[in-house]
């Protein structure tokens, strides 16, 4: 697989971000370095070997079911930079 | 609808759970709250946290998972789906993507007098989105993140279902089912349970699916019924025109009952899923699986069954006492007690339940005790106490002095039968007796007669001669005329 600028658009689409010429050439360039890396991974067999999600812990520990500390309205909507009626306030967007 | 199609349809249905806290946070979970009072720097997505799953969300997915028949994945993982929404404060939701807790498994749903099986996909343990409430302010949206990271199972169904219909019934013992596991109060209506419906169409006998639409966010069952109608209509008119149906996200709007796509091909959604890093696999040992199913209660099913086979009810009468879980199990301790249970149950439908809605209460506080209620209907059962007699005099008095014992109550009303020979017939003689036309009738072969004299016999026994004797004796004297 190839990234090419048509994909990095898409991308960018997708994680809303806005990239410059620059950005978008080093990008374009850094994306098919990890690419060619996970190319020569994949000429690995890995027949036998199990898929694997997470490389650290075995598993998740788990919560009791209590409930806990929780934030203020006020709290929670300090760095919101728009608020109204203890509401985060933002474009109306309306898309299900 | 033209003749010689079949619709195809699969259910997604989120189930929104009954926990305390959220699904990976500390944060209240209840329905309601003002506006971002239940959030914390996890549910409100702050650079630096961390989730950690919450074992009653998992033991939920557990006990619904064996109540379908699901396999129990002993391990399972957390993905991320990415999508950007001004309610979905990390930009993703924690899902299971891969490998979901349970697979497999099926819903039977009861379609007339006949039951369907339908078969579950998957179940996948996940977290709910916050509220967006765009009708407040004419030039924003408003954003309550309460409802952020509140615990939701979406159970994926295979393309089992065949219609509206049937998708109301998979939807109604989904329900039934969740309120019996005390995991959810799947109330539609309140959002505790919603449901994307997969449409496709096909002409009848074709083994191939059509291509399907998918209406998103269904939240009524009348909703999904129109929409599903609509749908299936509009997929059977583009390919009765030569055209094709183009897989879509639909949107169904309520007002002109019509769907539409939500957004176009080219802006279709890339989730680009992928293992969430923050939360190792989710390990479950035997022994959790173990203790979950010992705990498991009786299910909606298994009491429906006993009703109609054990108890011998009719199909209506075991649906309306199997719909709740308490009613049910009030019921069976009813049963436990007498061996009258088409009695029992009549007087459960008539007397109980509608006593149960207005009061708002358990059935466990009704006045009359299951020690009087069982001795009520053995009573009836031994002719001692006339059915109306029993409910139009006894049972008033009854709730007037709910202590007292049926058979005494009844005893100092004089309410009791009797199969008394000789007080039988002496009513007899006196009926026969004030109507001499009658009997002439009777002897010339009116024999229709004899309802009459009977209906004058019971009126003067005041409803207290046994009428089960009292035909019979009548019977005898009417023939010997």
């Amino acid at each position: 697989m190839q990234i090419d600028e048509a994909l990095i658009f898409r991308l960018e689409q997708l994680t809303r971000l806005e990239l410059d010429d620059a950005e978008r050439q080093e990008l374009l360039h850094d994306l098919n370095h990890i690419l060619e890396l996970v190319e020569q991974m994949n000429s690995l067999d890995t027949t036998d070997v199990a898929p694997l999600a997470y490389v650290n812990a075995a598993s998740t520990p788990l919560r009791n079911d209590v409930v806990g500390p929780q934030a203020t309205p006020e709290q929670a909507l300090r760095d919101a930079p728009r608020a109204a009626d203890n509401c985060f306030k933002v474009p109306k967007v309306i898309d299900l | 609808m033209v003749q010689g199609y079949e619709t195809v349809i699969g259910l997604e249905v989120h189930l929104q759970l009954n926990t305390r806290s959220k699904a990976f946070c500390a944060d209240d979970a209840s329905f309601g709250g003002a506006p971002n009072t239940r959030v914390s720097a996890i549910s409100l997505g702050h650079p630096g946290t961390l989730p950690m799953p919450n074992r009653a969300h998992v033991a939920y997915a557990v006990r619904l998972g064996l109540a379908l028949g699901c396999h129990i994945n002993l391990v399972s993982t957390f993905d991320r789906k990415n999508y950007f929404y001004a309610d979905l404060p990390k930009g993703y939701q924690i899902t299971q993507d891969k490998q979901p807790i349970c697979s497999g498994g099926a819903l039977d749903i009861r379609i007339g007098s006949g039951v369907r099986k339908v078969r579950i996909h998957h179940i996948h343990i996940e977290e709910d989105a916050g509220k967006s409430i765009h009708d407040q302010l004419p030039d924003a949206s408003l954003i309550d993140l309460n409802r952020a990271g509140v615990p939701l199972l979406e159970i994926v169904t295979e393309p089992d279902l065949r219609s509206a219909e049937e998708v109301d019934a998979f939807m109604s013992a989904m329900r039934r089912l969740a309120r019996y596991l005390d995991i959810s109060d799947g109330n539609m209506e309140q959002g505790s349970m919603r449901c994307d419906v997969n449409v496709s169409v096909r002409r009848r006998g074709q083994h191939t699916y059509g291509t399907r639409c998918e209406i998103k966010n269904l939240n009524s069952m009348r909703f999904a019924r129109r929409a599903i109608e609509y749908e299936a209509g509009r997929q059977i008119a583009l390919v009765e025109s030569g055209q094709v149906v183009e897989q879509n996200t639909l949107h169904f709007d309520p007002q002109t009952g019509t769907t539409s796509p939500l957004r176009s091909k080219e802006e279709a959604h890339d989730y680009r899923y992928f293992p969430d890093p923050d939360l190792p696999p989710l390990v479950l040992d035997t022994a959790f699986i173990e203790s979950i199913r010992s705990q498991m209660p009786p299910l909606p099913e298994e009491v429906y069954r006993r009703f109609t086979e054990e108890y011998g009810l009719s199909n209506y009468d075991a649906a309306l006492l199997a719909e709740e879980k308490s009613v049910a199990l009030y019921f069976i301790e009813l049963c436990q007690h007498t061996p009258h249970t088409k009695a029992a149950a009549n007087l459960v439908i008539n007397k109980l339940l509608p006593w149960r809605d207005e009061n708002q209460a358990d059935l466990h506080s009704f006045p009359i005790g299951l020690p009087a209620l069982t001795e009520l209907l053995q009573l009836i059962a031994d002719n001692q106490i006339s059915n109306s007699a029993a409910y139009q005099r006894l049972w008033p008095a009854l709730l007037v002095e709910p202590g007292q014992s049926p058979a005494a109550l009844a005893q100092s009303m004089d309410l009791l039968q009797t199969s008394d020979a000789e007080f039988i017939i002496a009513l007899i003689d006196q009926v026969l007796a004030a109507h001499p036309g009658k009997v002439s009738e009777f002897r010339k072969g009116k024999k229709g007669l004899q309802g009459f004299f009977m209906g004058e016999l019971m009126r003067l026994s005041q409803g207290k001669a046994d009428p089960k004797t009292a035909t019979a004796m009548l019977l005898q004297k009417l023939q010997a005329l």
